[in-house]
Parts: C-alpha cells; structure tokens; sequence
C-alpha cells in the first residue's frame, strides 16, 4: 500500500499542487487509509519541524540576504564594468562580459534567478542599445546565469548537502570548475555564433573619469596585495616541507623555521611590487574600474578562505558575508541607506521561508521513502536496465534533465536526492561527484523550456516572451548538456580540488583514484 | 470600518475553533458546556455567515491576513536581522575572547523557525509556493478553476492534519513541555531568576505558521468559489511579489 505513494505524489504535483503540500499529502492520505491514525502522521509532523530545525541550512537566509544586500547595494554595476574592462573588445564583446559578469557574481549569491534579474536588468538593454537583438540578449543572460548556483556560494548544493548529510564545503569546492567549464563553454559558443550572426564587435569599454573615495582607494589598495600576499602564502605553505623550510613534528603538524609574520610581510612586498608592476602597463581608466571591483570581490574570498582554512562553518561564513555586504555598501560604496534595509530582510525572508519550508516537508517525506522499500525497488528496477554505472549514469542524465525541465532544482533534489542518490552510491559512485552531477544538470533545467525558473525571470526582465527566449536559448543548452556529460564521465574535474584541499576525507594512504572512485557499496 | 469589525468578529471565531477544536482534552466538558458543541456551533456560524455574505467574508478574510501579516513580517525580519547577530557574535566570541558561547546556535534556530512560521504564510498567500502549473494553463477555463478549487482543499486538509498533530503531538507532548539545554531568559537582568526556555517556546513556531496559513488557505478558497460563481472581478487583488531566489 505505502508503495503507491510515489505514484500518489506524482500524480498530486502534475495537476498542480502546491510541492509543499504534495510532499505531506501522499503519505498522510495512504498512512491513513492503512487505518494508522495517529503515531505515524504525529512523526511525520515532527520530522516536517525537526527537517527545519537546523544549523547548516541557516546558511540558506544568510546566502540569499548577503546576494540581495550587494545587488541593491550597487555591487552589481561594478562587476559589469570590470567586466567589460576585460572581456569588452571580444567579438560578441556585451555576450561575453554577459557570461563573465554572471561568473563572478555566482561568487557572491547563491541563485540563479537573483542573477538573472541582477545582470539581466543592466545588460540586457546595453546589449540591445549596441545592435544585438533582445532575444540574443536575453537567451544569453538566461543561459549563463544558471553558472549561479554552480559556482559557490550555492543554495541547492546547501539543501542536497543538508537532505543528504554531505559536507557542504566538499560541495562548494566541487561546483568551482565545472561553473569555470560551462562559463568557458559558453563563451566559445558566442564566438562561434559570433561569425553567424554577425555580433558587433565592441571597443574594449572602459569606463572614463571614473571617481572613488578616499577610503576605498585605500582599503582596494590594501586588500588586493592582501590577496596577493594569502595566495603567494598558501603557495608557500604547501612547499615549505619540500624546500626544507619546516618540519612536520609528531603530531603531525608543521613547525616553520621562519615566523610566519616575516613571510608574511615578505609576500605581501612581493605583492606590492608586482601590482606596481603590473600598474605600468594599464591605462589609468582600467586600473579605477579594476580598484573598483577589489572591494565587492572580497566576498568570494571570504567565503571559500574561511571555509577552506577551517575558520568558519558555511553558516558563519555567510553570516560573515552578510556583515561584509553590509560593511561595503554602508561605508565603502555608500550605495545604500538603512531604510533599504527592511525590503531586504523581506524579500529575503520571504524566499527562504518557502524554501524551508519545502526542505522540512522533503525530511518528512524522506521518511517515508525509506518506509516503504521504494528506493530497493527502483534500484532493482534501474539495475535491471543495465549494470554498466556508465550507461546509467547517462540515463540518469536524461530522467534529471526531463525532471528539470518541469521542476525548479531545489524542489527537484530534494524528491529525487534521497531516492537516486543511494543506488548510485552502491555502483560506486563517490557521493560527492554525484551531487554535483544531479546540482548541475538540475541547475541547467532551471534554463529549460517549458518550465524554466529563469527563463520566466529573464522574459520579465526583457519583455520579450518566453518561448522566443527558449528558442534562442537553444545552442547554450547544448554546451550546458556538453559540460554536464563531461562533469559525469571525467570525475577528476570535479572532484580534484576538494580532494586536493582535503574536504573528501580520505586518508594520506589512499591515492586520488581509489578516493574519487571508490569500490561499489562502500562508501 | 465594518470591515475591521467583521475582521475582529472573524478573529474570535478562529481563536475558538482553533483553541477547542486543537486541543484533545479541551474537546471534553469546558467550563460545564460541551467542547465538541460549542466548536460545532462556531463552525456553524463560521459557515452561514460565509453563505450568507460570501464577498464581505473574504474581505474579512483579506483584513484579517493583512493585519496579522504585518505584525508576522515586522517579526520576522527582525528574527533574521538578530540571526545573522548572533551568529557574528558566535564566530566573535569563539576567536576573539577565545570563549565560545554555548546558547547562539540554538537562539538563532530559534529565530530562524520563527521566521519561517511567520513568513510562510505570507509566501503561501502571495502564490510564492511551487507549484506545476501546466495542466492548469492547458485545459478550459472553467476546468480549470475547478481544479484549483480541489487543489486548494487538498492544501486545506493538509494544514488541517499538521494542525491536529502539531498541537496534540508536537507542541503539547512530553518533550515540548521539556526545557532547552542552552537557552535562558536572562531574567537575571531585572532581578529575578535565570528561567529555561521551553521546548513548545520553540515547537509553537512552526504550529503558529500551520495556524495562519489554514486562514489563508480558507480565504484563497473562498476566493476561488466566489471566481467560480462568476463574481471573481469584485474581488480585490492579491498583491503578488516577484520572488527572487527559490530556485
């Protein structure tokens, strides 16, 4: 009986309910046909309070607050024009700082709506001022703003981490170059439309005359050579052993022979020098826009330093971020005034609530899930298809992008996560590369007709409608498809990085192969 | 201002349904009269005048939610607005003083269910919940609005349920009469004694929430059966917000 409930909730949310309350419907409408009446629905109750209760999916406010902060705070204009200081003289020039502005600004929030309608309200109508049609514009913002969620901070990486009871950093970590890959893959199909559809080739546009306050000279002056300084530190840490620098004692911890203070400085007049260098050989106007965009930029650095050296949980670090937004926009830009602040918190609180909300029902629902032996049976289903975790995972692919296509992600990996999740981890697939594989192609669903989150978001933004949107959204699709095959079937460019950083938890011992692709049913 | 006072008249007959007909040992003998009778005969006033005066109702209604969404918004973002503090002060406390606190984790969850109990209704009248809404788009008008008027009673009968156990199962069980382990009323403060926080404190949150949205869920019902009687055009507006980042 417990066995229809799959089909039961299928059913409920094709006609239209409300995913909410599709989650708790099924299982309460079957659970009291069985004659239960009381002690399961009760725990089911409690796991939809207890689902919310939690720490890690605090991050989900703070993330969606600290993108709202900078996006009203001005922040977004700044990423465009560095941006275009860059990528501005390419063919297809407004397409490309189109894609590498979304790229930098997946670094700061966690949706790709909030980038959509964030960049698509700028660029949009410079790319139609400068000859390329609205619908171009549109795909194209469309398209490259599902980079939001893939490159961390991430909002569906932080519910499939929490439902799944992975680690978020090793999520974030992993998002990092498959966000890289598919910006990348996007720019090369511009330049290949570029030829076909004659895209105008722009000047390298950089903005003249540009002011900046005192204080944020000064403090851009001493951030970016502190980023500089940590890098080069980073490096220097990872080497010391090898160049007889430190030793590691008993415990297992370095012992430097040289004060991390004088290193310290050292690095940071190495930075000094090579940003003076460096200032030779730039015009005046590019070096502003560049001092410009130090300050917003931060943020990443914030997140992913302190996450990676350990300082903070996800959570504290985007509360840390929240702080930092609120820091730069209130004395470093002096973009925004305090009674901006209240729309903030609601607009914030408002999406986040829903989505709570969903993830506790999902804890619900996933109890009943393992009640009633339906991921066994499907995995008997899936595993009748073929054994062959290739071929399967390729079909996995296109069931996630035909969910994708008619479900929102976060909805969508908090249904599918508990149910596909555990069979391919049987086959051997480490957890980690499979969550970025079901994040990335659901992330890409949120750009797919006929029920494209973003696409709705992008139309609005446009005013052009929305079927021509997904029409000339078409060839972005396919790189999008190109990278997700790539990110299954080569798990190094995942998974390389945080195993590299040490956030897969596996052993010295253990080589990166036997680490990324563990024997089936171990892990 | 007869709305304000159909609104307030709305109110009290919420407040007795929802304190009787949720509370198992209140259902028995209240005060000498008969719990089930007295919710009996709310529901029964509560369903003649929405009969009688279906349009003036939902204006009630509309009154009704907007007034309490207000006051739950107004909280809500100040609970997000001292989540984020706390946690600062967490992270602040733990390298700065090298003292770690003990009770921020818990007071910021604390606040963060608040939030979501009071924000999720608020989302739920304004269509921010997701929903596929394909077939809706696909079949005739009137099908349609027929389908919506099933949906929203599934919706309705839901909430019912979470009403039922949230209270009799949740929030007034054995453990929600339990004390936190971290969290205290600094009454200390003013002069008196440091008192735990209860567990219900905290289960009520997500309770409340359950509450507010079975209101909105009734009026969005109401609504639809007046648009199904044809009279949907003397109706106001639902103001519906562009929601950013449910993705």
């Amino acid at each position: 009986m417990l066995l229809l409930f799959l089909p039961l909730f299928l059913i409920l949310i094709m006609i239209g309910l409300p995913v909410i309350f599709a989650l708790l419907a099924s299982p309460f409408a079957l659970i009291m046909l069985e004659g239960d009446q009381r002690n399961v629905v009760a725990g089911l109750y409690r796991n939809l309070y207890s689902g919310m209760d939690s720490f890690p999916l605090m991050a989900l406010p703070f993330f969606m607050l600290a993108g709202e902060i900078m996006n009203r705070g001005g922040i977004t204009t700044r990423l465009v024009e560095f941006s275009q200081a860059f990528m501005g003289h390419l063919r297809g020039g407004l397409a490309h700082v189109n894609i590498l502005s979304s790229m930098l600004f997946a670094g700061l929030s966690g949706s790709a709506v909030a980038d959509t309608s964030a960049l698509g309200s700028t660029l949009i109508p410079a790319m139609e001022k400068n000859g390329y049609t609205r619908k171009f514009a549109a795909a194209i913002t469309a398209a490259s703003s599902v980079i939001g969620p893939i490159i961390p901070p991430s909002g569906i990486m932080i519910i499939y981490a929490y439902v799944m009871g992975e680690s978020v950093a090793a999520l974030f970590l992993a998002g990092i170059v498959p966000g890289i890959m598919v910006g990348l893959g996007l720019m090369v199909m511009v330049r290949v439309l570029a030829d076909k559809y004659d895209l105008p080739k722009a000047e390298r546009i950089v903005q003249r005359d540009q002011k900046i306050s005192k204080v944020e000279y000064w403090v851009s002056f001493a951030l970016i050579r502190l980023n500089i300084a940590g890098l080069l530190m980073a490096i220097y840490a990872g080497m010391s052993t090898r160049i007889g620098l430190s030793v590691l004692d008993e415990n297992g911890d370095r012992v430097h022979s040289v004060s991390l203070w004088i290193v310290f400085v050292v690095t940071y007049l190495i930075a000094h020098a090579l940003m003076m260098y460096y200032r030779g050989q730039v015009s005046a106007d590019f070096r502003m826009v560049c001092k410009k965009a130090v300050a917003p930029l931060q943020t990443p650095v914030i997140i992913l330093g302190g996450i990676l050296v350990g300082v903070f949980t996800p959570t504290e670090a985007s509360a840390v971020a929240v702080a930092y937004a609120l820091i730069v926009s209130f004395f470093v830009l002096r973009s925004m005034k305090v009674r901006d602040l209240s729309g903030i918190l609601t607009r914030s609180a408002l999406a986040t609530s829903a989505v709570l909300l969903l993830v506790g029902a999902a804890v619900a629902f996933k109890t009943v899930v393992s009640l009633s032996y339906a991921p066994q049976i499907l995995s008997d289903a899936i595993l009748g298809l073929s054994d062959n975790p290739l071929i399967l995972l390729f079909l996995i692919n296109i069931l996630l992008f035909v969910v994708g296509m008619f479900l929102d992600a976060g909805p969508a990996i908090i249904i599918l996560g508990p149910i596909l999740g555990p069979i391919f981890v049987d086959l051997g697939v480490h957890t980690v590369h499979f969550a970025i594989i079901m994040s990335v192609n659901l992330t890409v669903g949120l750009a797919t007709p006929p029920m494209g989150l973003v696409l709705f978001v992008a139309s609005t933004v446009s005013g052009e409608k929305v079927e021509t949107i997904a029409r000339a959204i078409l060839p972005f699709l396919a790189v999008e498809v190109f990278v997700i095959f790539l990110i299954t079937y080569i798990p190094e460019i995942s998974m390389t990085v945080p195993y590299l950083t040490g956030f897969l938890g596996c052993g010295e011992d253990i080589g990166f192969q036997a680490c990324i692709n563990p024997s089936p049913a171990l892990n | 201002m007869p709305v304000l006072l159909a609104a307030i008249g709305l109110a009290a007959l919420y407040v007795v349904m929802f304190a009787i007909g949720g509370n198992e040992d209140l259902r028995d003998p209240l005060l000498g009269i008969d719990g089930l009778l007295l919710i009996h005969a709310a529901m029964t006033v509560f369903v003649v005048i929405v009969l009688i005066r279906p349009v003036a109702s939902i204006a009630a209604h509309a009154a009704l939610n907007t007034a309490i969404h207000r006051v739950g918004q107004t909280i809500a973002i100040i609970a997000l607005a001292v989540m984020v503090g706390f946690i600062l002060l967490q992270v602040y406390f733990r390298y700065v003083q090298g003292d770690a606190l003990n009770w921020t984790e818990e007071a910021a969850r604390f606040g963060m269910l608040w939030m979501t109990g009071l924000m999720a209704p608020i989302a739920y009248r304004k269509g921010g919940f997701v929903a596929i809404d394909m077939l809706e788009r696909a079949i005739a008008p009137r099908a349609a609005a027929l389908l919506t008027l099933l949906l929203m009673g599934i919706s309705l009968w839901v909430l019912l349920i979470c009403f039922d156990r949230g209270w009799n199962n949740h929030v007034d069980s054995l453990s929600g009469r339990g004390a936190s382990a971290s969290l205290r009323l600094p009454l200390d403060w003013f002069g008196g004694e440091r008192m735990k926080f209860r567990n219900n404190w905290q289960y009520a949150s997500i309770f409340v929430g359950v509450m507010l949205m079975i209101v909105v869920s009734v009026e969005l019902l109401l609504r639809q059966i007046v648009t199904l009687m044809g009279r949907g055009d003397t109706l106001p507006p639902i103001s519906h917000e562009e929601f950013v980042g449910a993705d």
